[in-house]
């Protein structure tokens, strides 16, 4: 009987929450207030808020096309990888100290977690035989790169700044170490890391300036050139996800802590409460976060050619990253 | 039984002995005296090296073994020892799965070629060659059998004589092989004179009273010379060329044990013989000759067009990720480098494989010239791409969790002693890491993705025999990252213990207390513990859960999804000039050596003096590997403070 509990509880926390469902429907949400924020800096009346939900069904419906040169196996299973690896992903990052599942991971665990979709899109492009695809994959690597860098100066410096002398590279010890000393955004030293950190994610999600492997205007959307349908949709389903699992990261990073607990009638409400209300922060975080470095800077900037974006990564926010890390080093 | 075992370790080795002459006198006509000799030998060795994985790895034992029952008298060992300790056979198990798998590949890989005897007796010389110097625990017998090896490995790379590069590749590897045998000769003559014994436990009893500069001397001409078996930057160049360059069932051996031969000496001198890795100068100096390494050959590796000569730039690259984690001094790292050796076996014997799957059925290895295989051989992209993913260190693959290992062990290093010096060796490893992925990215568009060139739409899957061994491969990459805690448990913790106990390897070859007598202690090594949290098995079962819903969603939907789009070929038709403006399509196979270019433009400098370098005269080469040994030598010198 117990078994049969955890097991329907696991099933729960993988395919609903915070697992698959609720991933997909915050990271749409998110996609969808990035579009209509981005609209209303550049005078437009924007989409509505649900509009990248819209196209998600309307893809579903479409047929799915497959090119006489692609691997079909592989030009269709990678995107379904993709959005799986993304879905379990969430639940390795604590929603303000409580993993569910008690699944716990460090941040090097994370920093490869992170690569699966990116290498699915990659392989999926690469399946389908078009040119164009080719092109769009060696840059999506470049830009994978180009971030991977900055990233792990980033998660070091955490590391560092959370452990001491000690080895700390488990997600919820960087949160409960927030929750005893303050976010690490308030320790003057992480800043410069913070801003590195904001730069990573738009490269990370792909979003302008940072998306020379999609860019629409030259490459058609590059590894997504060949894609129609599901397929198509599972991979603006992936970036959407990708927006929302970046920003819960840097929430997680640099604005953690123990958020809220609420003590009210029985334990179970109380607790249903709490995680209701922290997860609600959360999404108030990460949608702040979204406008921050997504929609603000996709307002006011055209797209990076590749080589300039990978010498941006690795001497600006690199440069950022390491400063942080070397003044935590020095015990600042 | 037990008395039979006592004798396997020595049995093993010459089994393969015995089968080189074997093949040498029966093999050369026919065929089939040829496979029954070479398949034979290499599973009775095999099974003679598995049969000793209980006494060693669950016992703890430490099997001795007196060639002709010299054993030492008055505390003086005259006579040639064999020693297995759990360090020995981890890598005896590396070298007997290589060449067992190289073996049953090589059956049908190798049917175009002639004088298939002389390889045969070449192969198993290699076989017994390694093996031997894996079980010695005589540092003579050692050198014997590093020459043995060098001289077989030469002869194999220039086996494909008549193809192109072949005989060149073979000479740069002898001459630089001849330098790294000589310095190493040179060390152990001097080790002689000073202690006047050859026997490595001895050797090590003899040498804990202090050393002299003549066995300093030897240390920093015996770790440049096994740095050249185990090609170290600025050691590695033959081993481009000579991967390159022999047949793939060879280049597999090379990398899988022929490499790790060299690496296994250089444990064995700086932990057991001279035990002089308690001295944080000479763990920084392998380290920086580590992490140089893995940086050079996977930069140099971004650069190549052609699939083995890549890879042999991978295998560079990945052994200095081997030689890093060691010289880290913790258990954590001495564990993590050899989980890593083992995983190299495991991955690059598996890419290799490919390569060669490739050239057997395409007949060419050029990035450039190939294309769209994916289609015409799905069992060998399929494993390639395992292959790839363990290499590049995605989860839950093998390469993943021994990289884990490896990065714990440098931060820990790091944050413990405060030093920034271990923060950029853990920064290094994971930038190498990822430019690794790179380069197998560009490999699977170049060669599996991509357009089919029209010269090869005759290409059919590779045969069954040379199946199996790439699918035991790729089985091993995935199960070594899946069951990572029982490995570690059962085969690197017990191998790491050897390691850091060098008075238990003095006291079962000299008997016991003879460690103590000669001042020989064991620093208190920590127990393994891997500090961080990860469970793949767990997370693979999260995955699939979420897989098999999404196969459920799209099992009961439409069942039209999934139509072909037909326009491969048929330029002619008249739907697609809308798109094409009425011409023909473009030649457009993005061809490997263009990938990257946004990142190999930034580091043009870079590349220009790295390929500079690579210049592929031997002559350079040989000042490079005289240069380097000078240099390590006279830091070896300063560490120990002799002036």
């Amino acid at each position: 009987m117990e078994l049969i509990l955890k097991a329907l509880g696991t099933l729960f926390s993988v395919l609903i929450y915070p697992g698959f469902l609720f991933v997909s429907a915050v990271g749409l949400l998110l996609a969808g207030f990035d579009r209509k924020v981005l609209a209303r800096m550049q005078k437009r009346v924007g989409p509505p808020l649900l509009q990248p939900a819209y196209d998600f069904f309307k893809l579903l419906g479409k047929e799915t096309l497959v090119p006489s040169r692609a691997n079909k196996a592989v030009f269709l299973a990678a995107p379904v990888i993709g959005t799986a690896s993304l879905a379990v992903m969430m639940l390795f990052l604590p929603i303000f100290g409580r993993a569910p599942l008690s699944l716990r991971a460090d941040l090097i665990v994370i920093l490869y977690l992170l690569t699966i979709p990116a290498v699915a899109l990659i392989l999926g492009g690469s399946a389908s035989g078009s040119p164009f695809a080719g092109i769009g994959i060696s840059r999506e690597m470049v830009v994978m790169m180009a971030y991977e860098l900055p990233l792990i100066l980033v998660f070091l410096a955490v590391a560092r700044k959370t452990g001491g002398s000690e080895l700390c590279f488990s997600l919820e010890r960087i949160v409960a170490w927030q929750a005893e000393h303050g976010p690490l955004l308030f320790h003057w030293a992480m800043i410069p890391a913070a801003l590195a950190m904001l730069f990573v994610i738009p490269a990370e999600v792909g979003t302008q300036p940072f998306d020379a492997a999609e860019a629409e205007t030259e490459i058609c959307e590059g590894p997504l050139i060949e894609y129609s349908g599901a397929p198509l949709g599972l991979f603006k389903l992936n970036t959407a996800i990708k927006m929302f699992l970046m920003t819960a990261l840097f929430c997680t990073l640099f604005l953690g802590g123990s958020g809220v607990t609420v003590t009210l009638g029985p334990i179970w409400l109380g607790a249903a409460l709490s995680a209701l209300l922290n997860t609600l922060i959360l999404l108030a975080l990460c949608l702040a976060v979204t406008l921050l470095c997504m929609t603000l800077v996709h307002a006011v900037t055209a797209r990076l050619k590749i080589e300039h974006l990978f010498r941006f990564y690795w001497t600006v926010v690199a440069g950022l990253a390491l400063i942080s890390l070397i003044l935590v080093w020095l015990g600042l | 039984m037990k008395e039979f075992i006592v004798h396997f370790p020595v049995l093993a080795v010459m089994v393969l002995f015995l089968g080189a002459f074997l093949a040498e006198i029966f093999g050369f006509r026919s065929r089939i005296a040829r496979r029954v000799i070479l398949l034979s030998c290499v599973s009775v060795s095999a099974a003679m090296i598995f049969a000793l994985i209980p006494a060693v790895f669950l016992r703890g034992e430490v099997l001795t073994y007196w060639m002709g029952a010299w054993e030492p008298a008055a505390g003086y060992a005259i006579g040639i020892g064999y020693e297995i300790d759990a360090l020995g056979l981890f890598f005896a198990l590396l070298v007997v799965t290589t060449f067992c798998l190289s073996a049953v590949y090589s059956l049908r890989y190798m049917e175009r070629d002639r004088h298939l005897g002389h390889y045969t007796t070449l192969f198993l010389m290699l076989c017994g060659s390694v093996l031997g110097l894996v079980l010695t625990g005589d540092i003579f017998n050692l050198f014997v059998m590093v020459e043995i090896m060098t001289f077989a490995a030469v002869a194999l790379t220039a086996f494909r004589g008549s193809s192109h590069g072949a005989l060149e590749a073979a000479f740069k590897y002898l001459v630089i092989g001849s330098i790294g045998s000589g310095m190493t000769l040179s060390g152990i003559a001097l080790l002689y004179l000073q202690c006047h014994t050859l026997n490595m436990a001895q050797l090590s009893a003899v040498l804990s009273g202090g050393l002299t500069p003549a066995s300093v001397f030897a240390l920093g001409l015996m770790t440049a010379g096994f740095g050249v078996k185990a090609f170290l930057v600025p050691f590695h160049t033959p081993a481009a060329d000579a991967y390159t360059a022999a047949p793939s069932s060879v280049s597999m051996v090379f990398s899988g044990m022929v490499n790790k031969a060299g690496v296994y000496g250089l444990i064995r001198l700086v932990y057991t013989v001279f035990r002089a890795m308690d001295r944080e100068s000479l763990q920084i100096t392998l380290i920086v000759l580590g992490t140089v390494t893995m940086f050079a050959g996977v930069t140099m590796a971004l650069a190549q067009h052609d699939f083995k000569r890549l890879l042999a730039f991978h295998s560079i690259s990945q052994i200095g990720y081997v030689i890093t984690a060691v010289s880290l001094g913790t258990v954590l790292g001495v564990s993590g480098g050899l989980f890593h050796a083992m995983n190299h076996t495991l991955f690059k014997g598996l890419l290799f494989l490919c390569a060669g799957a490739v050239y057997y059925a395409a007949g060419t290895t050029d990035l450039d010239r190939l294309g769209g295989l994916s289609k015409k051989m799905p069992h060998t992209t399929a494993f390639f791409l395992i292959g790839a993913f363990s290499i590049a260190g995605l989860p839950p693959f093998n390469g993943f969790a021994s990289k884990w290992f490896i990065y714990q062990a440098a931060w820990s290093r790091a944050v413990s002693t405060g030093n920034f010096f271990y923060t950029v060796v853990t920064v290094t490893a994971v930038i190498v890491s990822v430019m690794t992925l790179a380069s197998f990215i560009k490999v699977t568009q170049a060669v599996f993705f991509g357009q089919l060139p029209a010269q090869l739409s005759q290409v059919r899957e590779v045969p069954l025999t040379m199946r199996i061994p790439m699918a035991v491969l790729s089985l091993g990459c995935l199960a070594g990252g899946l069951f990572y805690p029982f490995v570690s448990e059962t085969l690197l913790a017990p191998a790491a213990k050897a390691v850091f106990t060098p008075s238990v390897y003095i006291d079962a070859m000299m008997g016991a207390g003879t460690a103590q007598a000669a001042g020989v202690t064991d620093a208190a090594a920590a127990a393994l513990a891997v500090p961080g949290t990860w469970d793949p098995v767990l997370w693979l079962i999260l995955l699939v859960i979420v897989l098999l819903a999404f196969f459920l969603v799209i099992l009961t939907g439409e069942k039209t999804r999934g139509a072909v789009l037909d326009d491969g070929g048929q330029e002619d038709d008249g739907r697609y000039a809308t798109f094409f403006g009425g011409e023909r399509a473009l030649p457009s196979h993005v061809s490997g050596s263009d990938l990257f270019w946004g990142f190999r433009k930034n580091w043009d400098g870079y590349f220009r003096i790295a390929q500079g370098l690579h210049s592929g005269r031997v002559n350079d080469y040989a000042s490079y590997a005289v240069i380097g040994a000078v240099v390590l030598i006279i830091v070896i010198f300063l560490i120990f403070g002799f002036r």
